[in-house]
């Protein structure tokens, strides 16, 4: 059995960690990479309203309107604030990059509470790098997952410290952070509390008597366990209240959209590479490591067990366990998200094996763990280059100023072929759609009825998806809907049998303006779903609110204790080292 | 062993035994995305033979499916893609599978027969087309037999046309503002009939150009119930011919679901016209045209094109009249293959049983697309 003495291997400090996601990330998102991703417009064209009607949560601008409260608003609306020094664009790069930061805290933090200084200080390290994250920020777009989780795992320490010292200043920091952390993104507090906190407050039952002065109780841990969760619960349950309102009122009950995330990655191979070796990189070749040293620790083992069920869950229909434990919930959340938190929850594991490695192979380890971050990283952000949202790209300023020129407004539009540049035609235009990204959103029966996605891209979604936009075409009076913005011919047979002619060509002829006759002018919709005043104003005061007063609780001092024994997960000081493994 | 050990390998196992289930009985959701019937018994049994080669047609992997034929020394892979997909754009060329059902004519030791009923979804609804596949065991697995239809060629010809053409001038963004845009065609509504159909009121109708110009056409309809309310507004959509030449008639029909014609007081009709620039091309000879009996009642017949120009998507309207010239109902269809120069091409047009015992006579009109783009 090999022993190596690691003394003179130093944690990698903090500040290090954030110029290597300075260094990292600030070109790509001064370049706006992540506007190329699937979602990235929708998050701004939600921030374009907030800047707009912060106060008024009603969008008419999709579905012929639809209430923002049914999408926590968190980022949105701090994309919103900077965009008044930024733009909007800039801002949400801008926000983005904070997530980013604070991924690497959060990782680094969350990782403290499992391993050793070193092993945190890489597992921050290679959050920085990690493939899932980029995958998510540049591919995917989705800034609300990737701003709730960092928050998420800054707040679990705060909350470890208060279930084993009571500490208050402790409770009021993880509370007030994982407040925040839902107001970003509700799923990720739902899903998050079961994979995350569960094995966080496994682990504070573990370690209750590792601190021999404050030593907790069973039933001391149980209790601050309940407190935290009911003060969490109440504050978010408060907050959210609009969200809960529209949730409940009105469920979501649509026909499910198919999702690729939700297919076997072995039969569907091209899925795999997308939502598995991709998002994993070099992670992969980690996996055994993290299931084995995971199995071979018992206080990691609860940490194992929240990687494993995120990983199940990640792997999305190719094993039947998503279906079993989500049940109807499968078919309506998108599974990359358990990736991305499986990844997460992988991280203090990945600490320490890249530790081991380093102290092992010392230059060649380093080399080798360079290679594989980079390559995992790499591989994440080229991605969205190799399969882009959108196949071409092309502009929408003169389909905006179409629409916005001679009265061509005072009607309702949809777009045929646009992908998700419709979001950043809804901002540019004054005029309103019938269609829309935010599918939860969508209350139309014509949209909700049929199980397709966006009207623009219907034929993606088979017979579905033309139901649908048939649907909505047969009754386009009703919504006073009178144009129809073409790129993708596939569409044209539909409009000239269905009675629309071709009134105006743009962009060099490669877009065709389809008109119906004797259409009258767009009215609102009365729709019960309106949020009244008052939610308004909640939703445009709390949110917000509890994400400041996180920031300036954080600022409250720590309890002073005494020094702080490293919870270490095998001897420090001379380690065995890979021997573990086998024996 | 001792317990971590045994732990680790619990969760290994465990994950690799859920993903083996996962594969050989997949979700439905992940069925779906590997394609429309995917079988993990390969080809082992005749069944699955036929079902996976579908499953490859439904998802586009040409190549796995022709690759898997039992006589693909016959044709190239192109001539199966065009039997498929049309050798020309039309319908078929951006359909997708939407579903398929397979069903077995007889099964013997090493061969087999198989009635596949296949609907393809495009973007004007969906079509169905019904194969007699045969499956050969070859080295003990079986293969499908694929029956290819060779899709007829234009020959290099010069074909003269001379038709009608109207070409308009409207009135440009400098002209005067008094100046006036021409005025739009008048039309009329020459028949009119509400049917109650089970699930919903069906207004049957026909509308006559009365002008001299081509109109483009729409018809609105409104149903009035018996306390003044609106019951539903609908106009007829794809069920009329839009554009109608001078003196033209189109046959139309306008649904209206879940309404019941005893609850109807009053029907208002708004008839549309607009000037457009149209011509008679492509002229669209209809032959042959005969009614057939039930179970599967339709009226049948044969497109000629006599221009030039392929036509990429035909739609032929069919009205059904009694032994007194009464509507009795309008239904139509979709080509789903394009209408080469003159080369005839067969039509169905589905009755519902009930009215087709009283059908006296018929009349069929086409409208069509043609385009470049697709």
């Amino acid at each position: 059995m090999q022993r190596v003495n690691t003394s003179e291997f130093r944690a990698v400090p903090l500040s290090v960690i954030f110029l290597m996601a300075f260094g990292i990330h600030a070109p790509l998102l001064l370049m706006k990479l992540p506007l190329k991703s699937y979602d990235t417009n929708f998050h701004i064209f939600f921030a374009s309203h907030y800047l707009h009607h912060w106060f008024e949560p009603w969008n008419t601008k999709w579905y012929a309107g639809f209430s923002q409260t049914t999408y926590p608003p968190l980022p949105q609306q701090w994309v919103a604030v900077l965009s008044h020094v930024f733009g909007l664009e800039m801002a949400y790069m801008a926000v983005q990059f904070i997530g980013i930061l604070l991924l690497a805290l959060g990782a680094y933090r969350f990782a403290r509470l499992w391993v050793d200084e070193r092993s945190a200080s890489l597992a921050g390290l290679a959050a920085v790098f990690l493939g899932a994250e980029c995958f998510l920020v540049y591919s995917a777009g989705q800034l609300s997952t990737t701003f709730a989780a960092p928050l998420y795992l800054n707040a679990l320490p705060y909350l470890y410290e208060w279930l084993r010292r009571n500490d208050w200043r402790a409770l009021l920091k993880g509370a007030a952070l994982s407040v925040a952390a839902a107001v970003a993104h509700h799923a990720t507090l739902l899903f998050g509390s079961l994979l995350f906190a569960a094995p966080v407050v496994a682990l504070a039952f573990l370690d209750r008597k590792s601190d021999e002065e404050e030593a907790a109780s069973k039933k001391g841990i149980i209790l601050r366990s309940i407190v935290a969760a009911g003060i969490v619960g109440a504050a978010i349950a408060v907050v959210l209240l609009p969200f809960w309102i529209a949730l409940i009122k009105y469920p979501v009950t649509q026909v499910p959209i198919p999702h690729p995330s939700r297919a076997n990655y072995i039969l569907s191979p091209q899925w795999g590479l997308n939502y598995f070796v991709v998002p994993y990189g070099a992670m992969i070749i980690a996996l055994p490591f993290v299931v084995w040293r995971g199995a071979s620790i018992s206080r990691l083992r609860p940490l194992l067990l929240g990687f494993w069920l995120a990983f199940l869950l990640g792997l999305g229909g190719t094993t039947p366990v998503g279906r079993i434990l989500l049940g109807r919930a499968f078919e309506v959340l998108t599974m990359e998200r358990f990736t991305y938190w499986a990844s997460l929850l992988a991280l203090p594991f990945v600490g320490l094996l890249a530790k081991e490695c380093i102290v092992r192979f010392r230059m060649a380890g380093i080399a080798t763990l360079t290679i594989a971050a980079v390559f995992t990283c790499a591989l994440a952000v080229a991605w969205s280059t190799y399969k882009p949202a959108d196949a071409v790209d092309f502009r929408v300023d003169s389909t905006a100023a179409w629409l916005n020129r001679d009265g061509h407004d005072r009607y309702r539009y949809i777009t045929l072929g646009f992908g998700n540049k419709i979001s950043r035609l809804a901002m540019m235009t004054d005029a309103n759609s019938v269609d829309g990204e935010w599918n939860s959103g969508r209350m139309l029966p014509e949209l909700t009825e049929h199980g397709g996605g966006a009207l623009t891209s219907s034929k993606y979604f088979g017979k579905a998806g033309l139901d649908a936009l048939s649907a909505i075409l047969h009754h386009a009076d009703h919504y006073g809907l009178k144009w129809v913005f073409v790129r993708d011919p596939y569409y044209e047979p539909l409009l000239v049998f269905a009675g629309w002619r071709r009134v105006d060509d743009l962009e060099d002829r490669t877009i065709s303006v389809w008109g119906k006759e004797d259409v009258p002018p767009a009215t609102p919709l009365n729709a019960p779903q309106i949020p009244p005043a008052w939610q308004g104003l909640l939703w445009g005061t709390l949110p917000i609110g509890s994400s400041i007063l996180a920031m300036l609780l954080l600022l409250i001092p720590a309890r002073k204790r005494q020094e702080q024994r490293a919870i270490q997960p095998a001897s420090s000081g001379d380690e065995l080292i890979f021997g573990r493994l086998a024996s | 062993m001792n317990r971590s050990t045994l732990f680790a390998l619990f969760i290994a196992i465990t994950t690799v035994g859920l993903v083996v289930v996962g594969t050989i009985w997949p979700v439905h959701t992940a069925q779906a995305m590997a394609g429309a019937g995917y079988s993990f018994n390969g080809s082992s049994e005749p069944q699955s033979a036929v079902t996976n080669l579908l499953a490859e047609v439904g998802s586009h992997d040409w190549n796995a499916a022709y690759e898997s034929l039992a006589n693909r020394s016959e044709f190239s892979e192109a001539d199966f893609i065009h039997d498929l997909n049309g050798g020309y754009p039309s319908l078929r060329t951006y359909a997708t599978l939407a579903d398929f059902s397979v069903q077995p004519l007889h099964v013997l030791e090493d061969e087999g027969k198989f009635r596949v009923n296949l609907r393809w979804s495009s973007v004007v609804g969906v079509f169905q087309e019904s194969r007699d596949l045969r499956v050969a065991k070859e080295n003990g697995r079986w293969k499908v037999v694929w029956p290819l239809v060779a899709e007829q060629r234009v020959p290099p010809q010069v074909i003269p046309v001379n038709y009608l053409r109207w070409d308009v001038i409207y009135r440009g963004p400098g002209d005067d503002w008094a100046a006036q845009n021409v005025e739009s065609p008048h039309v009329r509504i020459i028949d009119m009939r509400p049917i109650d159909r089970g699930n919903g009121v069906s207004i049957l109708g026909e509308i006559l150009n009365e002008d001299t110009v081509p109109a483009f056409v729409t018809v609105k309809s409104t149903l009035i119930g018996k306390d003044k309310e609106v019951l539903g507004t609908e106009d007829s959509f794809d069920k009329i011919s839009h554009v109608l030449l001078p003196k033209q008639v189109s046959p139309f029909r306008i649904d209206f679901p879940n309404v019941a014609l005893s609850q109807v007081d009053s029907v208002k009709m708004q008839p549309s016209s607009s000037l457009i620039a149209a011509s008679a091309d492509p002229v669209i000879e209809i032959e042959n045209q005969k009614l057939s009996g039930a179970p599967h009642t339709s009226l049948t017949g044969e497109l000629r094109n006599e221009s030039g120009q392929i036509v990429n998507i035909m739609h032929v309207i069919g009205t059904f009249y009694d032994n007194r010239g009464q509507l009795l109902w309008v239904g139509d269809s979709y080509e789903n293959r394009a209408l080469l120069p003159n080369l005839p091409a067969k039509f169905s047009i589905n009755v519902p049983v009930d009215i087709a015992d009283k059908v006296a006579t018929f009349r069929v009109v086409t409208s069509s697309y043609s385009s470049t783009l697709l």
